[in-house]
C-alpha cells in the first residue's frame, strides 16, 4: 500500500520512492568524500536559494551566458567558486562549457569537490522538483551529522572523455566499491564516477524516480504506472527544455 | 529512448516534438497533457502545474500522476550531471551516432552542440 509520506498532498507515493527520498536526505546530511556534512547541507541550502537568484535570471535571458555583469544572490555560506558552480548548474545547465568548468576549478575547487557538488545539485533538484510537481511541501533541510570526509579518489579516475575525471568501467577497482551495473554503462552513468559514493547515492535516488537499471533497455515493458512512451516523452521534453543534448 | 519505446510497440513518433512539443498527433496517450504538465514543471509555473496535475490525475490516475512527477524530477538531475561534468553528447548510450535523428529532434540547435559543432 503506497504511503502518504509527503506533507501537503494526498497523493499516494510508492514506498520505494518515499524511502529513496529519506535515504537521499540522510546521505546529504552525512560527511561526503570531499565535503563535510555541514558543507553539504550549506550547499543544499544554496541550491534552493539559487532558483530565485536575479543574476541567474539575467544570465538565462542573455544571448550569451558569458560576461553578464552582476553578482549572485547568496546565503553567504559557500565559497565564490562553489557559488558559481551551484548557481550556473541549477539555473542554466544547458549553456555550460569546458572553459567555464575549468574556470570554476581554477577559482579554488578541487575536482572531487566539483563532482561531489554536482551530485548534490542533481539530488536536491530531483527531490525538490518531485515535491513541487506533486504539490507537496518542500522538506526542511536535515541537520548535518558528525564525521570526516573519506577523501577517497579512485586510482583509475582520469580526465579523458569528459571535462572532469571519470573512472571508466575497465579502470574501476574493488576498492571503489560497486559502481556499474554493466561494463557498457553509458556516460550518464559514468559521470559521477570520480566520487563513487556520490555515484551510488545519486543512482539510488534516480532509479526510484525514472527506472531501475534492468528496466531501462526493456522498451516493450513498463514498470511504472504510465506507459514507457509516456515516460520517454516526459524525459525528452525535460531534456530539451534544458537544452541537454545527451 | 522515446523512438525505441515507440518502435517496441510497432509505432513511430515524430521526434520533432522533442524540441517543439508534443500534441495528440504524437500517438502517445495523453501526450499533450503530459507535455503541458512537464513544461509547467520545468518553468516552475505554479498555476499551470496545478491545472496540469488535475488533468493528469483524471487522465492517468493517482499512481500515473505520481510517476509522471517522478520522471520529470529525475531528468532535472540527469541534465545537470550530463552538462556539468561535460560527458560526450555525440553518441547514444549504445554508442550509435544518430545525426539525422538529432537534426530532426532539434538537438543540433542546442547551445553546447552549436559550440562543439553539430554532427550533420
Amino acid at each position: 500500500m503506497p504511503q502518504r509520506a509527503f506533507p501537503g498532498t494526498d497523493l499516494p507515493v510508492r514506498e520505494d520512492l518515499a524511502q529513496a527520498h529519506r535515504r537521499a536526505w540522510a546521505a546529504i546530511a552525512a560527511p561526503g568524500t570531499w565535503l563535510s556534512a555541514a558543507r553539504r547541507v550549506a550547499i543544499a541550502a544554496e541550491i534552493r536559494h539559487a532558483r530565485d537568484c536575479a543574476h541567474c535570471a539575467r544570465i538565462r535571458a542573455a544571448l550569451s551566458p558569458e560576461g553578464v555583469p552582476g553578482a549572485h544572490d547568496t546565503l553567504g555560506e559557500v565559497s565564490p567558486a562553489e557559488l558559481e558552480l551551484i548557481h550556473r548548474v541549477v539555473s542554466d545547465p544547458g549553456r555550460l562549457s569546458e572553459k567555464w568548468s575549468q574556470s570554476v576549478l581554477a577559482a579554488g575547487l578541487a575536482e572531487g569537490e566539483y563532482v561531489e557538488i554536482v551530485g548534490l545539485i542533481a539530488m536536491v533538484m530531483m527531490m525538490d522538483t518531485f515535491t513541487r510537481a506533486l504539490g507537496a511541501s518542500e522538506r526542511p533541510l536535515p541537520a548535518p551529522q558528525p564525521g570526516e570526509p573519506s577523501r577517497y579518489r579512485p586510482a583509475g579516475a582520469r580526465r579523458r572523455a569528459a571535462w572532469l575525471p571519470i573512472t571508466e568501467p575497465e579502470d574501476a577497482t574493488e576498492a571503489d566499491g560497486p559502481m556499474y551495473p554493466s561494463p557498457k554503462a553509458g556516460y550518464i552513468y559514468r559521470a559521477l564516477s570520480m566520487v563513487p559514493q556520490s555515484l551510488r547515492d545519486y543512482w539510488a535516488l534516480a532509479s526510484a524516480h525514472y527506472l531501475p537499471g534492468p528496466a531501462i533497455y526493456r522498451f516493450d515493458q513498463s514498470v511504472r504506472a504510465i506507459a514507457r512512451p509516456q515516460v520517454e516523452l516526459i524525459a525528452a521534453r525535460v531534456s530539451a527544455l534544458h537544452q541537454c543534448a545527451y | 529512448m522515446l523512438r525505441e519505446s515507440m518502435q517496441a510497440q510497432g509505432r513511430q513518433v515524430d521526434v520533432a516534438g522533442v524540441a517543439r512539443g508534443f500534441g495528440a498527433e504524437a500517438g502517445i496517450p495523453h501526450a499533450a497533457a503530459l507535455a503541458a504538465f512537464t513544461e509547467a514543471v520545468v518553468r516552475r509555473e505554479d498555476e499551470r502545474t496545478e491545472s496540469g496535475r488535475r488533468a493528469l490525475r483524471e487522465a492517468l490516475g493517482e499512481a500515473g500522476l505520481v510517476d509522471a512527477c517522478a520522471v520529470a524530477a529525475a531528468f532535472h538531475g540527469f541534465v545537470r550531471i550530463a552538462d556539468a561534468i561535460g560527458i560526450p553528447h555525440y553518441s547514444s548510450p549504445g554508442g550509435d551516432d544518430l545525426s539525422g535523428l538529432r537534426e530532426r529532434a532539434g538537438i543540433n540547435e542546442f547551445y553546447r552542440v552549436r559550440k562543439d559543432g553539430a554532427l550533420r
